[in-house]
């Protein structure tokens, strides 16, 4: 309906009072209205009667500055969102009992060991996610960081990028699930003759002896068996200057030491899966 | 120590006679212990974390490699 008083101002009723503008100065005279500080403007939609008055109000959210006032006064402590999961890189040389020269980039295996543990009893961390391109290095420090990774209860998944030479295989097997890249490469050699036992050389039978541990280890923690393990520790004319066989990418999976071909989305995802796997047959509410 | 590796071990272990620790010393922070390496000019490298807290072994300012002022 055409509204007279909008489109014409002059056209409004004597009694009509600005709200925009200033206040009229309070007449002494009348006396104070119970409620309304004199100076100061009454609530200007009057509560109707009968009605709910939580609905009249506007809904404006929540009461601005209350998290800033956290943050600058440091009353408490805003949780930051952090990861459920966990990664390890090992790069370069495992780095054992020796130190090695600056000119080698290592994975130390003291501090690798620990943060294991600190990932097993962390409340937080779910998952953890072991990324590797390594080639190789100590069999002992690489052993021990292959047996603190399987024997964790939390969900692990490996990824191999690059390479994940000698001791590396032992490392990217040892988790629940095992990823190769398409390029990556791994290589699987004999030990070869290095270092001393108390002042000797090693005999033949010990060296045979340490490669025993990586077999077993490698056969009870992949789908590869031991035959075909050692078929390709000791094949000769791949390597020029060595035996043994280097497998790439999609080799690796054929030959059951490596479980996929993926890549860091797989990985995430495959993750992501076993910890709700975790999860569900933990028994632990979801929250 | 026997190293599996398919690297070449003169390459690898090249300049091992040549290191030395003469430069590290050891600090402590909290209740961890950390063996740094002086870079000189009041910064150091931490070389080592010697801690029975495992969480100290996640918290990156320990991390070998990282500097540190002294």
């Amino acid at each position: 309906m055409y509204d007279s008083n909008q489109q014409n101002p002059q056209r409004r009723p004597p009694n009509y009072t600005p709200t925009v503008g200033p206040m009229p100065a309070p007449n002494p005279n009348t006396p104070p209205q119970p409620g309304v500080i004199p100076g100061q403007m009454p609530n200007p939609i009057p509560p109707t009667p009968g009605a709910d008055p939580s609905k009249t109000r506007r809904v404006t959210g929540k009461p601005k500055g209350t998290l800033e006032a956290i943050r600058e006064l440091g009353t408490t402590e805003l949780p930051e969102p952090k990861s459920n999961i966990h990664c390890v890189t090992i790069v370069g040389q495992v780095e054992g009992h020796l130190s090695l020269p600056p000119q080698n980039k290592t994975t130390k295996y003291e501090h690798i060991i620990p943060q294991l543990v600190g990932l097993e009893q962390s409340q937080e961390v779910e998952g953890i996610l072991l990324i590797l391109n390594t080639v190789g290095g100590d069999v002992e420090a690489g052993l021990a960081i292959a047996e603190m990774v399987a024997s964790m209860s939390k969900p692990t998944v490996s990824i191999v990028l690059g390479g994940g030479h000698s001791i590396g295989g032992p490392i990217a097997v040892s988790t629940d699930y095992s990823f190769i890249a398409e390029t990556a490469s791994m290589t699987i050699h004999p030990i070869r003759l290095n270092g001393l036992v108390v002042g000797v050389p090693q005999t033949y039978e010990y060296l045979d002896k340490m490669q025993d541990r990586v077999i077993h280890f490698v056969t009870q923690h992949s789908n590869i068996s031991e035959e075909k393990f050692r078929e390709l520790m000791f094949r000769t004319g791949e390597l020029a200057r060595d035996i043994g066989t280097v497998l790439i990418g999609r080799d690796a999976v054929e030959v059951g030491l490596i479980d996929e071909v993926g890549g860091l989305g797989q990985a995430v995802n495959k993750l992501k899966q076993l910890i709700e796997e975790n999860k569900n047959r933990s028994g632990v509410p979801l929250q | 120590m026997i190293l599996y590796t398919p690297m070449q071990l003169e390459l690898v272990l090249e300049g091992l006679e040549e290191q030395s620790n003469a430069n590290q010393r050891e600090i402590n922070v909290g209740n961890a212990t950390l063996v740094v390496e002086d870079k000189g000019f009041g910064r150091a490298q931490v070389v080592r974390l010697i801690s029975t807290d495992p969480q100290d072994y996640l918290n990156p300012d320990f991390a070998p490699g990282t500097e540190v002022q002294l």
